[in-house]
Formats: C-alpha cells, structure tokens, sequence
C-alpha cells in the first residue's frame, strides 16, 4: 500500500481526501460558515441602506422585538407554520394510507399526487392567485353553482392565511405522501394478517399497527414540514405578496424587504434571520429528542 | 438491522435499494367482491386527484385564451382558438428565450458544479482515514440547518464582495455544495468494496483516476438521484436568484414571471403561457424519471 501511495504522483493517499474535500469545503466555509457568523455579527451593528455603522449589541433585537410589525409577521409565521405542519401531515398521512390500501392504480395516485411538488413555487402562487380571484376565480366560480357566495380568499387576512396554508399543503402533502408511503410499504403485512386473525378492524388496524410502525417516518414528515413551514416565502411572494395589510407576511418576506427593499435594514433583517434560525434549530432539535426518547422506552 | 456487510456486490445500502416491500402487500391476488369502502375510497383519491391536476390543467387551457376570454364571466372551459398567439407574442415582447437560456445554463452547471464537488467530498468522507475526518462529516450535515433564507443578506454581501451580483455564476455557485448531497453519496458509497480501490492502487492507478474510473461508474445510481433533484430544485429556485438578479439579461424563468407579474401592465394571458413553458420540462422529467424521483424522496426527504 505504501508503494502505492508514493507511486500516485501528487495525489499521494495522505493529501488525497483533503484535496477531495477542498472544493466543496472552500464552499461551504465562504458561502455557509462564514456569512453565519458574519450574519450574527452584523445583527449586532447599526445600519442604514446598506451600509454597517456602528455597534449596537443587542440594540437591534430590542427594536424588533418591541416592534408590533415584527411580532405580527412572527404571529403569521407561527400561525402558518403550525397549521401547515399538522393539518399537512395529517392529510399526507391520509392520502397515503388510502393510497397503500389501493390494490389498483397505486403507482398512477402516487404520482398525480406528486405533480404539484414539480411546479415552480413561483408558479403555483401565479395560478392559485388567478383562480382564487373574488371576481372571476375558478374557485368562487365552481361555489357559486352551490349557491355558496364569493369567498373573499386573497382580500382578507383571515381568509388569506387560509389561502396560503391551503395552497402550500396543495405544492407539499405529495412530497410528503410519497416518504409516507415508503414507510408504510416497510411496514411488515404479517403484522395485519395477525390483527385480522384476532379480529380487528380496519381503525384498531390503523391506530395500533400503521401509526406505531409509520413513526420513525412520520417523525421525518413533521421536521420536514416544519423547515419548510417557516421558510415559507416563494408561492406565497406570488400568490398574496403577503397581504392584504402585512396578514401573510412571513418571516423570509420579512427577512427579505428588511435587506432588500428600501428603506434597507441590515441590522434588522439579520437579527430576524438569526431568530428565525434559533427556532427552526430548537423545534428541529425537540423533535428529535422526544423521537429518541420514545423509541427508547 | 444489522445487515451482514457482504461487500462483494455493489448495490447500494438501503438509502436508495428499491422498494421491492412493494410487492409484498401486492400478493392478495384472490378476486374480492368490490365493497363499500373501497369504492369510497376510490372516490376520495380520485377527487383528491382531480385537485391535484385541475389548477395546472386551467393553466394550460387558460394559456390559450385571450385577455377577453379570461375576463369571462362564468369562465369558458375550452379556449376559442388553440393557435399558440400568447406563446408568440411572450416571445415577441419579452426576451423569453434569454430567461429560458439562463434558466437551463443556470440549472445544468449548478448541477454539474454539485455533482463533482459532493461526489468528491464524499468520496473523502466514505473511503479515507484522515484526521479531521468526523468534525468535516459534522460540519457538512450542520450546514443543514443553516438554509440561505436565514443567511440571506450576510451571503449577498459576500457574493458583492466576490462581484459575483447580477451573474448567473453568483446564483450557482453559493448553493453548490449541497449537504445533503454529500450525505446521500458518502453513504451510497460505503457500500462500495474496499478491496476493489485496494486493487486499483495495487495496479498503480492514481487517487483520482480511481475515483473516476472505478468509484464514479458504480455510483450510478446515487449520482441520478443527486442529479434530478438538483435540477427540480434549481429550475424552481426563486428567492436567491431575485436577489442576485438585478438586470433583465440575467433574470430566470421563476423571477421573469414574478416580475412581471407584479408589473400590472403584463397581460395574464402572457404570463400563463411563460407559467406553461417554465412547467413543462420539470413535468417531462419526471414522466422519465419516476422511479428514480419516487425512491429518492422516499428515502432520504431530499429537497
């Protein structure tokens, strides 16, 4: 081996994986690791269009977290991302299931299930605007022949966060069904035949097989969806541009007129992206303990 | 669970085996008669369906129509003429084709870029001893939870500073070293014999040629797997490419039609059509690729 390795002419054995490692490593420490750090550094300094000035420790957490702008896009954020991630993972969870009891037509469900994830965020939030227009949106088209009236979908706030966890469950659950599924085909049969033989039913076969069995899966759907959830930005950019009044303004939004928009706040925009980082990064980290936790008892 | 290693076939680890449990739960093969619930839910996944593909299938339709046609009041279903007028006049008033070019010049050598330096590193990370080995292994996973949306303005400053804003090389490069690409190949690559690199260099082939010509050809698989997703991903990409896009000559295809579509002087009519050329390809892959697409996202939530 070690004539080998002299023999590799500049790529002796010893240099070998660090020179592997370099480009992808010089990457992430320029365009990952550092704007990390620097990012925090920067939300502990002044700024005004884009320019750093001077110190301010915590100054500018303390300016948006006595902001009421700041507490409603953090509002918004939570209230999305919560609905989004439990009624996202219940219906995923639904469709999946009843997708897997299909004796026929499972792989034409799976993947018409899936079309949506496809579709550029950009474009989803153009189609949904377009067809959950008061006036003339297919939407309020096809209630209308039900005699139900106009819904106001993308004019009021309320409405409009229905609008946006709906349309981003509409882009994900199939993303998500198709771990789902996966995790339910792994699920060994013999275990049902035994649960019919003792005969239960189709809900007592559900509640003490499938979701026991589906949990290590499930566990990876909600963290999924929970990263997704708070990152939320694109459909929704072109579905609502986070109105009507700021009431589905996101954090990313947030993040993003705050470094991007006039008037620019860099302070601001970072200390928001690193509040946001810290939540993701807690609710991450408790979903996985309390994973670890349970699987070990 | 604790699968001997064989290590003479060069299959991949369960990551990215396919899902042969499928045929398992296939067997009930005896003729039932159709009952109740399974009717029912023949029904509830077909309506379920119909939501999935009705809004893009309105889309198509709807990038036929006119701006008086859209206006209509119920709506049409069918569009008067199926000549393709929207499709020639966005071309026509927009440079269409640029955004379409940048948008696939950006897709491919961003995925390019991926697929050599993550099959690198975790060709690295799977097959060498070095030190350091396990803090880099950790460093790269924790980039996980570092997503550019929270590091939006901190890497904008650092892409300014390299000169990169209002290039297409500055909407590549920055996300290029996906982690979770390494992963996926270190892992598909541990399965790979020890012996068969053992071989190579007892025969005198290099660190790299190895890699290449014998490490690379078997990761097939893995490789397609990183690929496709890295092209879905990109083609879609829309956050980052705004913010390094300032000038029309560098715009894609996603902040083209978000831009225009805040300007209220596009007509829809346009923008529906660009909608339909920016979602086809991504559709047709998918069409080929299915099994691979559905096994990757089965296994490792890649996106």
């Amino acid at each position: 081996m070690t004539a080998a390795a002299t023999r590799t002419g500049g790529w002796g054995i010893r240099l070998a994986p660090y020179l592997f490692l370099l480009p992808n490593m010089v990457i992430f420490a320029v365009f990952t690791i550092y704007p990390a750090l620097n990012g925090f550094n920067m939300s502990l300094y002044s700024s005004s269009n884009g320019r750093v000035f001077a110190w301010e420790g915590l100054g500018n957490y303390e300016r948006i977290l006595t902001s009421g702008e700041f507490w409603g896009v953090v509002r918004n954020t939570a209230v999305f991302a919560t609905s989004y991630v439990v009624l996202g993972t219940v219906l995923a969870i639904v469709i999946s299931v009843l997708i897997n009891a299909q004796r026929r037509g499972r792989t034409l469900f799976r993947a018409v299930y899936f079309v949506p994830v496809l579709v550029s965020p950009v474009v989803v939030g153009l189609i949904w605007n377009w067809m959950l227009d008061r006036q003339n949106g297919l939407v309020n088209n096809a209630l209308s022949t039900t005699g139900i009236p106009p819904v106001p979908w993308l004019v009021d706030g309320a409405w409009g966060m229905v609008s946006i966890v709906a349309v981003g469950m509409w882009m994900q659950v199939g993303f998500y069904m198709l771990i789902l599924l996966a995790g339910l085909q792994s699920i060994d049969p013999t275990l049902y035949e035994a649960a019919r033989m003792d005969g239960a039913g189709a809900w007592d076969q559900f509640r003490v097989i499938t979701i026991p069995m589906l949990q290590p899966t499930i566990v990876v759907v909600v963290v999924l969806a929970t990263i997704h959830g708070f990152q939320s930005f694109d459909f929704i950019w072109t579905l609502t541009g986070g109105g009507p009044v700021g009431a589905t303004t996101l954090m990313v939004q947030y993040i993003y007129e705050n470094g991007f928009q006039s008037p620019i706040r860099y302070g601001i925009a970072t200390a928001g992206g690193v509040l946001l980082f810290l939540v993701v990064f807690t609710l991450t980290l408790a979903n996985w303990l309390i994973s670890r936790r349970r699987e070990a008892v | 669970m604790n699968e001997p290693r064989t290590g003479s076939r060069p299959v991949g680890p369960r990551l990215i085996a396919p899902d042969d449990g499928r045929r398992r739960t296939w067997t009930t093969t005896k003729a039932k008669p159709v009952r109740l619930s399974d009717a029912l839910r023949v029904v509830v996944l077909t309506a379920g369906g119909l939501a999935c593909v009705v809004p893009l299938l309105w889309m198509f339709l709807g990038s036929f129509k006119s701006p008086t046609e859209l206006a209509q009041r119920p709506p049409t279903f069918l569009p008067e003429s199926w000549a393709p007028t929207n499709y020639t006049e966005a071309l026509d008033r927009f440079d269409f084709t640029l955004y379409l070019t940048n948008s696939v010049v950006v897709t491919v050598l961003a995925t390019l870029l991926t697929l050599v330096i993550n099959s690198m590193a975790a060709y690295a990370l799977a097959k060498y001893n070095f030190r350091g080995k396990n803090t880099l292994f950790l460093l790269t996973l924790a980039t996980i939870m570092i997503p550019l949306q929270v590091i939006l303005i901190p890497v904008y400053q650092v892409v300014a500073s390299l000169g990169l804003v209002n290039t297409l090389w500055g909407m590549i490069i920055p996300a290029a070293a996906t982690p979770t690409g390494v992963f996926l190949l270190r892992q598909y690559m541990l399965s790979i014999p020890d012996e068969l690199i053992e071989a190579a260099r007892v025969d005198g082939s290099g660190e790299f040629r190895t890699f290449v010509s014998i490490v690379l050809p078997l990761c097939t698989p893995a490789l397609a797997v990183v690929a496709i997703f890295s092209v879905m991903w990109r083609w879609s990409d829309f956050l980052w490419p705004l913010v390094v896009a300032q000038s029309e000559v560098v715009y894609t295809l996603p902040v083209a039609l978000a831009r225009f579509n805040a300007e209220l002087t596009v007509p829809f009519n346009l923008i529906l059509a660009m909608g339909v050329v920016s979602t086809v390809p991504v559709l047709v892959l998918f069409l080929i690729f299915q099994k691979q697409i559905a096994t990757g996202v089965a296994n490792t939530g890649l996106k």
